[in-house]
This record gives structure tokens, sequence and C-alpha cells, in this order.
């Protein structure tokens, strides 16, 4: 074996990725060239170094929290889309094409109050953060925001714990929408603000979401309550917080 | 059991146990918490997807998943890392002149984690699967979609490269000081 030879293979040797013949030869190759030898050892104070003194970086808990509420949701879809036929893709296509305008003549016939709600609690949500002025009361803590909002309105909001999803509670203020005082809660995840509207409503509804001047804006009903959020959070997250807000209402 | 829950129960307990692996690279490539966890968070959604496709051992498999994801996300955030790289083939004995042993021996955490940072991102995939992950350059092969030859002289270049940083980074801090 020549010393070029010993070369490509020394990092291999190092790694134990020969196989035994090779192996043979390179440590017959290393014991008549003691430079060869000191190389070899340099190689593994490095190898060791890293493994020693390089960070690893394991998941942080709240990535894996996030993992476990997302993946059991998102892929459904999917998975059903993959298994449709090829002949359902035109199908589809013109039949959405068919739903679109019968919602659009609907809509512009009707605003409704959806549409109404959905422009008021955009305008405070960018109002607050132009002024930025979020809160009224700032904290972080659910039982300093929750008996503050209380005492000044005619019902009191419930308040997921959430922080362990990578929402974090900012703190609360109050606003007035759809003709009634309303509770604002305002989280935080990244550099993103989340306004979540809350008020009591009689009626259950299941999450609706829709896009305006880039802002994304959610609603739902559940326990009682009336969730409204409104963020530049991507969408998938603000439905993660949604789902959250929802499981949390529901529960007794 | 229905299909979906048991995509699920799969899910858990083949692909979950490897999230700290996900996220190690991730991070490394990354270099940033937030974008590591948009990017890790991304894959694993693609991996709970095309789980049917697991064959085998689910670590390189993930990983490859999240390489991917990495390589994508560097393309559109960090185009000019990219851009610099070449694969040069030609494979060197340490020079037994450089006083590399004695740098290595006495790098600090800081300096080390400075000096790997400092790689291109295909040295640095390299050296972390095969020094902090632990896999055979046959999983990096996979891993990293290049021939075992390849992942050979990247990890040979890598350490060399890296050696040649910390004395670069030990050289600066004591004019520092």
């Amino acid at each position: 074996m020549t010393r070029e030879d010993a070369a490509k293979l020394l990092h291999a040797y190092v790694d134990g990725e020969l196989d035994a013949a090779k192996n043979l030869e390179v440590e017959a190759y290393l014991a008549g060239d003691p430079a060869a030898r000191a190389a070899c050892e340099r190689l593994r104070e490095m190898s060791a170094a890293i493994r020693d003194r390089a960070d690893y970086h394991a998941a942080p808990a709240s990535l894996a929290a996030r993992l476990r509420a997302s993946v059991p949701a998102a892929p459904e879809g999917t998975r059903e889309r993959a298994g449709w036929p090829r002949w359902l893709g035109p199908a589809a296509a013109l039949a959405a094409v068919a739903l679109l305008t019968w919602g659009v003549t609907l809509l512009s016939l009707q605003p409704g109050e959806d549409e109404r709600i959905a422009r008021e609690v955009l305008a405070s949500h960018v109002r607050a953060t132009l002024g930025n002025r979020l809160f009224d009361v700032a904290s972080s803590d659910q039982h300093t925001v929750k008996p503050w909002l209380s005492a000044r309105l005619a019902f009191s909001p419930p308040i997921a714990e959430v922080s362990a999803h990578g929402f974090e509670l900012r703190g609360g203020r109050l606003d007035y929408v759809g003709g009634q005082s309303v509770a604002v809660l305002v989280y935080q995840r990244r550099q993103h603000m989340v306004d979540v509207f809350v008020w009591p409503t009689p009626a259950q509804k299941r999450e609706r979401t829709s896009t305006r001047d880039g802002f994304n804006v959610e609603s739902l009903a559940s326990g009682g309550m009336a969730f409204w959020l409104v963020s530049d959070l991507n969408r998938n997250e603000l439905d993660d917080l949604a789902r959250l807000l929802a499981a949390n209402s529901a529960a007794p | 059991m229905d299909p979906v829950s048991e995509r699920k129960r799969r899910f858990e307990q083949l692909v979950l146990p490897h999230l700290d692996a996900a996220f190690n690279l991730a991070r490394w490539l990354t270099r940033n918490d937030h974008d590591a966890q948009d990017v890790v968070q991304e894959a694993m959604l693609r991996a709970f997807r095309f789980l049917d496709g697991l064959r085998g051992e689910a670590k390189p498999w993930l990983l490859a998943i999240v390489r991917n994801s990495c390589f994508t996300w560097l393309q559109v955030n960090r185009p000019a890392e990219l851009a610099a790289f070449d694969d040069r083939t030609e494979l060197h004995l340490v020079d037994e002149s450089t006083p590399e042993a004695f740098v290595v021996r006495q790098c600090d955490r800081r300096m080390l984690n400075e000096a790997l940072a400092a790689l291109s991102a295909q040295f640095r995939e390299a050296l972390i699967l095969r020094e902090l992950e632990d896999l055979s350059y046959k999983e990096i092969a996979h891993i990293t979609d290049v021939p075992i030859g390849t992942v050979m002289s990247r990890l040979a270049r890598g350490r060399r490269l890296l050696a040649e940083s910390l004395r670069a980074i030990s050289n600066a801090s004591q004019v520092h000081e």
C-alpha cells in the first residue's frame, strides 16, 4: 500500500468503515509510517472533540407538543385527496367553480352578520397594533387577566393555558364589537401578535377562516362563547390556537 | 383500528422518537432556533404524509426528509451559502507540521461550535450526522443523496477545514487577549 492509498482510506479507517481485509492493510501500512500514525491520532482527537464539545440541539418541548397537536388533523385531507381517482380532478374543479360562484352570489347578496363582525375585529386589531396599545392589562398570568376582564364585563372569558404550545399570553383589553362589550385576549407567537375576541353566544359554530388585507381571521363558537382570532400569523398556526381555544372552552 | 389512528400510532412509535435528531440537524443547518422549528414542523408533517414509503430504519428515512426541507429553506433564505460550495475530490493527509493537534485538544466548546457553524452546509451536515448522530457512511450517503465516496471525501475535507478554522479562531482570540 502506498502513502496515497493509505491517505485515501485513513478517514474510513478511523470511522470503522473499512472491511476486514482493507482494515488489515491499513494497519500494516501504519505500523511502518509514524507520521501517518500521528495523523490518525489527530483524526481521532478531532472526532472526539466534536462528539464531546459540539452542541447537541435537542428539540424544544413546545415543538413536540405542537407536532402532537397538528399531526392527526392535518394529513387526513391530503390522504383523501391522494386516493381520489384521476377523473375526479376536472370534475372537482368544475364543482368548485360552481360552488364558488354560488358562494360569491350569496355573499354579495348578503353581507351578513359574520362579514360585519370580521370587519370590526380586523379594524380593532389594526388600531391596537398601529397605536401600540394592545392591552389594558398586561400580564402573562391568566389569574391576573381573567379577573381584570371579568370585573369590567357582564361575563367571564375563558382563558386557555397554551404556553406549552408556543403561544404566550401577553395581556387583555376591552373593546366594542357587534353592539356589545367584548374581551380581547392578546397572545404572542414569535414576533406575531394574535388578538382573540371573546363574547358569549348561544350558537355552536365550526371554524371559519378568511384572509383580508394580509391578516388571517378565524372564527368559531364553542362552550357558549364566540371566538374571533385575528393575526398576521400564518393560517396553520392560527388554526392550532383556534383548536386549543375550542378544546379548552368545550371542557367542563 | 381505523387507518388514520393506526397511521398516527405508527408515526408516534417509529418517527417521533427521532425528533431530537431531526431538530439537531435542522438547527445546525439553519443555525437558528426559530427557523429550525419551522423547518422541522413542516418536515414532520411531510413525514406523516409519506409514512407509507417508510421501509427499514426510520431515523435515516426521517433525516433525509428533514435534510431536504433544510436545503430547500437554504436555497430560498441563504442562497449564497450553497452557491459557494464545490465538491473537490482529492484527499490529503493532514500536514504533520501544523499545530492542529494542539489546537483541537485545547479548543473549548464555544470555539468548536463557532468553527463548525462556519463550515459549508455540506461539510457541516456530514460531520453532524457522523459525529453527533453516529450514522454510517451508507446512511449519510442516503440522507444527503450523494455516493458513499463523496461522503468520505466531505468528511475528510470537513475535518481538515474545521482544524484550520479552529486554528484561525484560536489565533484571533489570542490576539484579542
